[in-house]
C-alpha cells in the first residue's frame, strides 16, 4: 500500500559528507526551467508520444509474470543488503575483479575520475594524424554524470558516442532528454537534418528510420573495427565473483566492449549486486521496466580479462560523486538503490509536460528529483527545488522495480530544503506553529481561545477572508478563508448535550 | 592517489552507515529480510562472505522453475524468437542441411574451433576456423558473410540465447562482426525461465545473451532492426 507524504522523522545527517560535482546540478529552480520547455508544443507531442507508448509496452509485459511483485520485493531486498554491507561487497568485489586480471581505480568525485581516465586513455589510445586521439563509448549515465566527453574534448581525446541516440544528441550538439530514450525530444526530420549536416559520408537520406539507422551503422562502423580503446559503464558489478555487465540493443555495446585492446569502465559503487544469482531477479526486473521487452537484445557480462576474448587491458573506475553523500541520508538512501531503467519517467505526469531538460542534470525525472539533490545536497544551486517537480501522485513508486518510495523521499526532501534554503520563512512560519501548538495542546487553552470566535464573526462581518497580513497572505493570495462561524464547535456541543439533558429530563 | 582516494570512499561509507564510534547501522526498511543471511542487513563487519555464498532468495516468493516442458517448451521458445524477428528453422539429429541452405550465398563463414565439423559438410564455401593461435582479424572477420555457433543455454519465456565463450560457442567477436548469425539450439539446453538460465552458467566466463537480432528504437520509438549487431539471426532447434 501506498502512504504518501507521511511526515518522517528528521534526519540524522551523519557528519557532512562531500556532494557530487559535474552534470547533476538544475541552475535556476525547477519552476522557471521548465516554463520554457512547458512552451515548446514539439517537444511536448514527442515526448507524450514517447512516454505513453513505453508505458503501455511495461505494463503489457508485466503483466505476463504473474511474480512480479515478488520479484520486486527481491529486487528491494538485494540492493538494501548491497547498501548495507558496501564495504564489505566492494572489497570483495575489487578482490575478484583484481584476480581476474583486471584493474581498479577509486574516484572520490568528478574531477578525480574524468583524471584517471583521461591518463588511461593517453597511455593506451595513439595519437592520430589529426593530433588527438580517439575513443568509442557505450552509453553510460555515470560518465554524463561526471561530464567526461567534455573533459577529454579539452584534453585532446575525441569520444565518440555510439548509441544511436547518444550519436543524435552528440552530433547535434544537445543534451539527452531521457535516460533511456535521450534524443526522445527529437522526431524524425531533425534527425535527418543533423545526420545530413553532420555526417560527411552519409550522403542523401530520407527521415524513414531504418535508413537513418543505416547511415549511423555505416558512420560508426569503422570506428569500431579500429578504434583501440572503450569506455563504458556498467549496470551490474557482481561482488562474488568480480563479474561487470552491460544491457543494450544495438549491438555498438558488445562492439565496445569485445573489439577494443583496451576498456575503462566507469560505475558507481552502488551498483554491486552480492551474488551472480541475483541476476535471475535483476535480468527479468530491468528489461521488462525499462523498454517494455521481455528481455532486450544484447547484455554482455566480463569478469576481468579473457584470455584471446576481447579486451585484455581491463580497467574500473569506482565512482563516489556524492554517492556517500547520498547513503548518509537515512531517509534518502534508497534511492541509490535504483537500476536507472526510466520507468518512473514514463509515468511521471510532471515529466511527461516538462521533458527531461528541465531538471538540469542527467538524471531527470522522479528518480532525478531525488537523486540529484541527494547527491549534491539541497544547498547546491536549484537542486533543492527539484523535490518540489512532483504532484505526489504515486505512480512512480508503483513502476519502481526495487521499488523505491520516490514519493515519500521527495516530501523529506521538500523538508530538507526548507531547513536548508529558506530559513526566514521557516522561522516565522515555525513561531506561528510553535504558538498554535501550544494553544491547540491544552484543551483549556483551545477552549479559551475559541471563546473570541463570535467576536471575529462580528469584526469579519460573517464574509469569507480574500486576504490576510504576513507570512499567511501566501495561503490566501489563491485561496479564500471561508467565513467564520458565529459559535465554536464546543459551544454548539455544550448546547447540544444540554438539550439533550434537558430532554431525558422531560421524559 | 588512487590508494587515498579507496580508503577515504571506504571511511565515508562507514560514516555514512553510522559505523563511526560504534554505531550500529539499521536498515530503514526493516520490514526487508535479506535472502541467504536469516535476517535483517546488520553492517557489522565481516557478515558478508557467509552472506552471498548462500543461494540467493531461495525462500523468496519468486518462481525459481517455470512450468513448460517438451513440445510445449520448444514451441515457447520458438514463438518468443519469433516475435523479437529471429528466423527459426527446426532438424533432427543433423543440421547440415539447413545450415548449408541458409549460408550457401556466402563464399566464406567463420566457425569457432568446437563446432561439429560434420554440420557444415554440405557447405561448398571457404570455412575459417577461430582457434587459438590462428585467431581471425576484426578485418578477416569483417570479409566473412556468417558465423556459426552452437549456444549454451536458451531461455524459452523470453526469447533469450547465451553464449559462453566455449570452443563450441567461440570467441565474442566472432559472433558479433559478421553480418549474419546462424546459431544451433539443441533442445537440452532449453530452459523455460530466466532463474534455469542464470543457474546453468559460469559466472567467469564472457557470456553474451542475444534476443533476436540488433535493434533500436531510438527514432520515434519506431523499432529497426539490425543497428550494429548481426542484422540476421538464424536459429536452428536441433532435435537430440
Amino acid at each position: 500500500m501506498t502512504f504518501l507524504g507521511m511526515p518522517l522523522l528528521p534526519s540524522k545527517r551523519r557528519g557532512d559528507l562531500p556532494g557530487g560535482q559535474g552534470n547533476i546540478i538544475e541552475a535556476e529552480a525547477f519552476p522557471e526551467v521548465s516554463h520554457e520547455h512547458l512552451s515548446n508544443q514539439q517537444l511536448r507531442n514527442n515526448i507524450g508520444h514517447a512516454t505513453s507508448t513505453i508505458r503501455s509496452k511495461r505494463a503489457e509485459v508485466v503483466s505476463e509474470l504473474d511474480d512480479w511483485e515478488a520479484l520486486r520485493d527481491a529486487g528491494e531486498a538485494t540492493k538494501n543488503e548491497v547498501m548495507a554491507n558496501l564495504p564489505e561487497y566492494l572489497a570483495q568485489f575489487e578482490e575478484a575483479f583484481t584476480a581476474a586480471g583486471g584493474i581498479i581505480h577509486w574516484a572520490r568525485d568528478a574531477d578525480e575520475a574524468n583524471a584517471i581516465v583521461a591518463e588511461l586513455v593517453e597511455d593506451n589510445a595513439p595519437v592520430l594524424e589529426t593530433g588527438r586521439r580517439e575513443v568509442i563509448k557505450v552509453k553510460s549515465m555515470a560518465t554524463q554524470e561526471i561530464g567526461l566527453n567534455e573533459h577529454l574534448e579539452a584534453e585532446g581525446i575525441d569520444a565518440f558516442e555510439t548509441d544511436l541516440a547518444e550519436l543524435i544528441v552528440q552530433l547535434g550538439e544537445d543534451k539527452p532528454s531521457h535516460i533511456l530514450v535521450p534524443a526522445i525530444h527529437r522526431n524524425r526530420d531533425e534527425i535527418r537534418e543533423i545526420f545530413m549536416d553532420k555526417m560527411p559520408d552519409a550522403g542523401e537520406l530520407t527521415n524513414e528510420p531504418a535508413v537513418l539507422a543505416e547511415a549511423a551503422r555505416r558512420h560508426l562502423r569503422h570506428k569500431f573495427l579500429t578504434t583501440k580503446v572503450a569506455i563504458s559503464g556498467a549496470n551490474f558489478g557482481i561482488a562474488e565473483t568480480g563479474t561487470l555487465g552491460v544491457v543494450e540493443s544495438e549491438g555498438n555495446g558488445r562492439m565496445c566492449l569485445t573489439l577494443p585492446e583496451t576498456l575503462i569502465t566507469v560505475m558507481g559503487i552502488e551498483k554491486l549486486l552480492p551474488r551472480f544469482a541475483d541476476l535471475e531477479v535483476f535480468l527479468q526486473l530491468l528489461p521488462r521496466s525499462s523498454t517494455g521487452e521481455r528481455m532486450n537484445p544484447y547484455t554482455s557480462f566480463w569478469t576481468g580479462r579473457s584470455d584471446g576474448d576481447g579486451p585484455q587491458n581491463v580497467h574500473l573506475v569506482l565512482l563516489d560523486n556524492g554517492r556517500t553523500r547520498a547513503l548518509a541520508d537515512e531517509h534518502g538512501r534508497t534511492a541509490l538503490n535504483c537500476i536507472r531503467c526510466s520507468a518512473c519517467m514514463n509515468v511521471c505526469p510532471v515529466y511527461e509536460r516538462t521533458g527531461g531538460h528541465a531538471y538540469g542534470s542527467t538524471y531527470p525525472g522522479p528518480i532525478g528529483a531525488i537523486l540529484s539533490p541527494l547527491l549534491t545536497g539541497v544547498e547546491e544551486q536549484g537542486n533543492g527545488s527539484l523535490p518540489y517537480a512532483s504532484s505526489l501522485c504515486g505512480a512512480c513508486y508503483d513502476v519502481c522495480p526495487v521499488k523505491i518510495n520516490i514519493p515519500e523521499i521527495l516530501v523529506h526532501l521538500r523538508g530538507e530544503d526548507v531547513k536548508a534554503n529558506h530559513s526566514p520563512v521557516s522561522s516565522q512560519l515555525d513561531a506561528a506553529l510553535t504558538g498554535a501548538s501550544w494553544m491547540m495542546g491544552d484543551g483549556k487553552r483551545m477552549a479559551a481561545a475559541e471563546k473570541g470566535l463570535p467576536l471575529a464573526h462580528k469584526v469579519t462581518g460573517g464574509e469569507q477572508i480574500n486576504a490576510l497580513p504576513g507570512i499567511a497572505g501566501a495561503w490566501t493570495s489563491s485561496r479564500d478563508i471561508p467565513a467564520l462561524p458565529e459559535k465554536s464547535f464546543r459551544q454548539l456541543w455544550a448546547e447540544e448535550e444540554a438539550n439533550d439533558r434537558d430532554e431525558e429530563g422531560q421524559r | 592517489m588512487t590508494d587515498t582516494a579507496r580508503e577515504e570512499i571506504l571511511a565515508r561509507i562507514s560514516e555514512a552507515l553510522g559505523r563511526r564510534g560504534g554505531g550500529e547501522y539499521v536498515s530503514s526498511s526493516p520490514r526487508t529480510a535479506v535472502p541467504g543471511t536469516g535476517g535483517t542487513a546488520h553492517a557489522e563487519s565481516g557478515g558478508v562472505a557467509s552472506a552471498n555464498t548462500a543461494a540467493t532468495a531461495a525462500d523468496a516468493g519468486y518462481h525459481h522453475e517455470g512450468t513448460y516442458t517438451g513440445e510445449a517448451l520448444v514451441e515457447l521458445l520458438i514463438d518468443r524468437l519469433v516475435d523479437y524477428r529471429a528466423n527459426v528453422h527446426r532438424a533432427d539429429g543433423d543440421p547440415s542441411a539447413t545450415i548449408s541452405e541458409l549460408i550457401g550465398d556466402h563464399s566464406s563463414v567463420v566457425v569457432p574451433r568446437g563446432l561439429d565439423s560434420s554440420w557444415l559438410a554440405g557447405y561448398s564455401g571457404g570455412v575459417r576456423v577461430d582457434a587459438p593461435g590462428e585467431f581471425l582479424s576484426v578485418d578477416e572477420l569483417d570479409a566473412q558473410g556468417a558465423v556459426v555457433t552452437a549456444s549454451a543455454v536458451a531461455i524459452a519465456q523470453t526469447g533469450t540465447i547465451v553464449l559462453d565463450g566455449s570452443d563450441e560457442c567461440g570467441r565474442r567477436a566472432i559472433t558479433l562482426v559478421p553480418d549474419h548469425h546462424v546459431c544451433i539450439v539443441r533442445t537440452d539446453d532449453i530452459v523455460d525461465i530466466v532463474p534455469e538460465g542464470i543457474s546453468r552458467l559460469d559466472a567467469h566466463a564472457p557470456l553474451t545473451f542475444i534476443s533476436g537480432p540488433s535493434a533500436t528504437s531510438d527514432i520515434e520509438l519506431s523499432r529497426v532492426e539490425g543497428v550494429h549487431g548481426p542484422r540476421t539471426l538464424d536459429v536452428i532447434i536441433l532435435n537430440g
